[in-house]
């Protein structure tokens, strides 16, 4: 079949091929230039929204990158990521906790920053004890991405105000006349409203951290560093055995909180309990469950008066895998995902906040005046942070199993000898931990 | 009856070669019997014995997952168990869950595969309601039986004020957690049980129960001195299977107790929780492994003193 050319004539069956051949290739080259794929996980469900919105506003400017993302809840996650990493199935960008990023630093898993994204982080976006928080022996680790926590105290403003509450409790000692007055019982004598919503039961190192918002207000801590860079436990002392009895008492003296009714940020949302001490977080989750709901935030109360305010402060990073095939991409999309304005996104869609120190939060202030607490806490505050070391959860976590089990044990209540054996017990246990990983040290 | 060409005995006398010829043949066949038992073997062999063997090794090292180097400690992770409280908790409650749920289990199973192995319209019927549970998926079950026992909204709590009992805290009372779990595991495992015992009591011969019968036996006498002997291999099966199975309870558990609202002091913790928490959380591989090895021999022990139990029985 012959027909005739652009170029004046007839056109033969093997040019007329060549040349739909030629015209094909052409047209496939676009689809053979194949997208680069980023595999992102995270162990907050509710931030993937967030990493989602991220992703589609950085697809503007790189067309040809498309995202996988995954997420699950935090303890799954941390699993997932430890066993996917080694084998190097796990993804490209991820953001973990420093109890986690430290095993992988250790055993070569992750790669130090590249000379520009440590550049960047110095440059200012960040404080200096974010930065060095991210630092392992002179270099700089992943990028600062959300406060994991800067746990505050949230109030019932309803509750208080029906108790006849003026203003929320200053002092440990204040808090526990306010969770006298604001705990509710029926008819038949069970609590159908805590006090407060301590954390008493469960699973994990959470109950281990939430203690130790009590512990450090009294003036321990959970493990201390010697002047050599070792490490002991912090609370075999008056703070440790006050930190336990105000639990113990909590619960079988007091009876301002107790195991059977709702707990956490779910029971403050839906008014079961009257305070609570919890991350920024929790007000994402009022916003979505419960807007109505009159509350307000303040900083955990002072042990007594004239001790200082304490928050823990607990970042965490974005990190580029060490295997990754598309490090210099990942790289670009983690310093995109913790700029400026992702940072705000990241805050007013879930309520984690950024670590960033230069954001303008005051359109955020205006709208929910609670984060007040969490983004510009009262120069007087002091701040512990969470311990950057291999065994640190399994330091926490069996803690909290010991933990547990104190807080309902009837031989503990007004037994301040049982009270100092049990703190004891518990703190061998922490040192003999710290032995095993060869950190122990006293001196 | 046609006899295998396996079983022939070989003539006394055979014509020169032919013996050697009828040996080959006996070796090709059995040759050929092993080659295609072979991809299987060696698959179960990968996938089971492997891991078991290499679990046994690893329990003898410090492996914390992701480090690149494992010291070998020789018993170290072994001693380290005797004195870990979390293993001693977790080995008294699974123990305790093991027992309640085999015991329980085969007590109410039997008399019910004994009432529905008599043949009725709506005997079908009932062997499907109480097989349901035992092909139910485990997390969706879990979750369902941690509403239904939640202290406030839970159904549980709601029919038992109808007969005036208080709200019974199931899942965040240290004395009662554990039993809730039992009371869900009897429950999945009943019908399976039942199954078994059914197709037992089915398979005894109807001569010996008329026979029974006719001497002026009772139905209990029956049961007791008929059907429960010509049981006994049945017996031993669900007894080990159930205890099998109760040692490695760990999804349930795992479920029930996620979250907040659970029972205090870990009385739910049961060994395969710890195991896995040990593995995965404190990435203590070679401890976990040195853990899942003394499950292994206790299931086993078990396993071992219920066959000699059965047998010495069966002596007697």
């Amino acid at each position: 079949m012959t027909g005739k050319s652009p170029f004046g004539r007839a056109l033969g069956r093997r040019e007329a091929l060549a040349l739909g051949g030629a015209a094909a290739a052409v047209a496939a080259i676009p689809a053979a230039r194949a997208d680069t794929k980023l595999t992102v996980w995270t162990g907050y469900p509710e931030i993937q929204p967030v990493y989602q919105a991220v992703a589609a506003d950085f697809a503007k400017t790189h067309p040809s990158v498309s995202f996988d993302f995954f997420s699950t809840t935090l303890r799954e996650f941390e699993q997932k990521l430890t066993a996917a990493v080694p084998t190097g199935t796990g993804p490209d960008v991820y953001d973990i906790g420093t109890n986690i990023s430290v095993n992988f630093i250790d055993n070569s898993l992750l790669d130090p920053n590249p000379p520009n994204i440590d550049a960047y982080m110095k440059s200012g976006p960040y404080d200096k004890f974010t930065v060095d928080f991210f630092t392992t022996d002179g270099k700089t680790y992943g990028l600062p991405f959300l406060e994991g926590s800067r746990a505050s105290m949230y109030w019932n403003k309803t509750y208080f105000k029906e108790a006849g509450i003026a203003a929320p409790p200053a002092t440990f000692p204040e808090l526990i006349e306010a969770a006298k007055k604001l705990v509710k019982f029926d008819s038949q004598g069970r609590m159908i409203r805590s006090g407060i919503s301590l954390r008493l039961s469960g699973q994990g190192s959470g109950i281990g951290e939430k203690f130790r918002y009590i512990l450090e207000a009294a003036g321990g801590s959970a493990i201390e560093k010697t002047p050599s860079g070792k490490w002991h436990n912090g609370y075999d002392n008056q703070a440790g055995r006050d930190a336990l009895t105000f639990y113990v008492d909590a619960v079988q003296t007091w009876h301002i909180d107790d195991p059977k009714v709702p707990h956490d940020a779910d029971a403050f949302a839906t008014g079961a309990t009257a305070m609570l001490f919890r991350e920024s977080w929790v007000i994402g989750e009022i916003q979505s469950k419960n807007p109505n709901l009159d509350y307000g935030v303040v900083p955990i109360p002072a042990w007594k008066a004239g001790m200082p305010h304490k928050m823990m402060l607990q970042p965490e990073g974005v990190y580029v895998s060490g295997q990754s095939n598309n490090k210099a991409l990942a790289w670009e999309f983690a310093k995109f995902l913790t700029n400026q304005q992702n940072g705000l996104r990241l805050t007013e869609v879930t309520g984690w906040l950024s670590p960033r120190q230069d954001i303008d939060w005051k359109p955020l202030l205006v709208k929910t005046p609670q984060f007040e607490t969490f983004v510009k806490p009262p120069p007087d505050i002091v701040y512990y942070v969470e311990p950057v070391l291999p065994p640190w959860d399994e330091i926490e976590s069996r803690l909290a199993d010991r933990l547990t089990a104190a807080y309902v044990d009837p031989s503990l209540k007004g037994n301040p000898q049982a009270i100092a054996a049990a703190i004891h017990s518990m703190a061998q246990q922490t040192d003999q931990i710290l032995k095993d990983a060869g950190l122990y040290g006293t001196a | 009856m046609s006899v295998s060409i396996l079983d022939r005995p070989l003539p006394q006398r055979l014509p020169q070669g032919e013996g050697r010829r009828r040996i080959t043949r006996h070796a090709r066949l059995w040759l050929w019997c092993y080659a295609m038992l072979l991809p299987v073997m060696v698959i179960y062999a990968y996938v089971r014995i492997w891991p078991i063997a290499r679990s046994f090794v690893l329990s003898f090292y410090n492996w914390r997952l992701i480090a690149r180097v494992r010291p070998f400690v020789g018993l170290a992770n072994y001693e380290h168990m005797l004195g870990d409280q979390n293993f001693h908790i977790a080995i008294w409650n699974t123990t305790v869950y093991s027992l309640g749920v085999v015991l329980i289990s085969t007590v109410i199973s039997l008399p019910l595969a004994v009432l529905l192995a008599r043949r009725s319209r709506m005997s079908a019927v009932y062997q499907t309601i109480y097989f349901l549970p035992v092909i139910t998926p485990l997390v969706p079950m879990s979750i369902a039986w941690k509403w239904i026992y939640d202290y406030n909204y839970g159904i549980l709590n709601y029919l038992l004020s109808f007969v005036g009992i208080h709200p019974i805290a199931w899942l965040t009372d240290v004395h009662i957690a554990l039993w809730a779990l039992v009371i869900m595991g009897v429950w999945k495992v009943l019908g399976y049980n039942m199954v078994l015992f059914l197709v037992g009591i089915r398979n005894i011969p109807s001569t010996y129960l008329e026979a029974a019968s006719l001497d002026g036996a009772s139905e209990l006498r029956k049961f007791w001195h008929v059907t429960l002997p010509l049981l006994r291999p049945i017996l031993l099966y669900v007894l080990v299977t159930a205890t099998i199975n109760a040692y490695n309870v760990f999804t349930q558990v795992y479920v029930m107790t996620l979250g907040s609202q659970v029972a205090p002091g870990q009385v739910t913790r049961v060994l395969v929780y710890d195991i896995y928490q040990n593995a995965f959380e404190y990435f203590r591989m070679g401890y976990a492994s040195a853990e899942a090895v003394t499950l292994t021999l206790i299931v086993l022990g078990f396993t071992l003193i219920q066959f000699r139990a059965f047998r010495e029985r069966e002596t007697a």
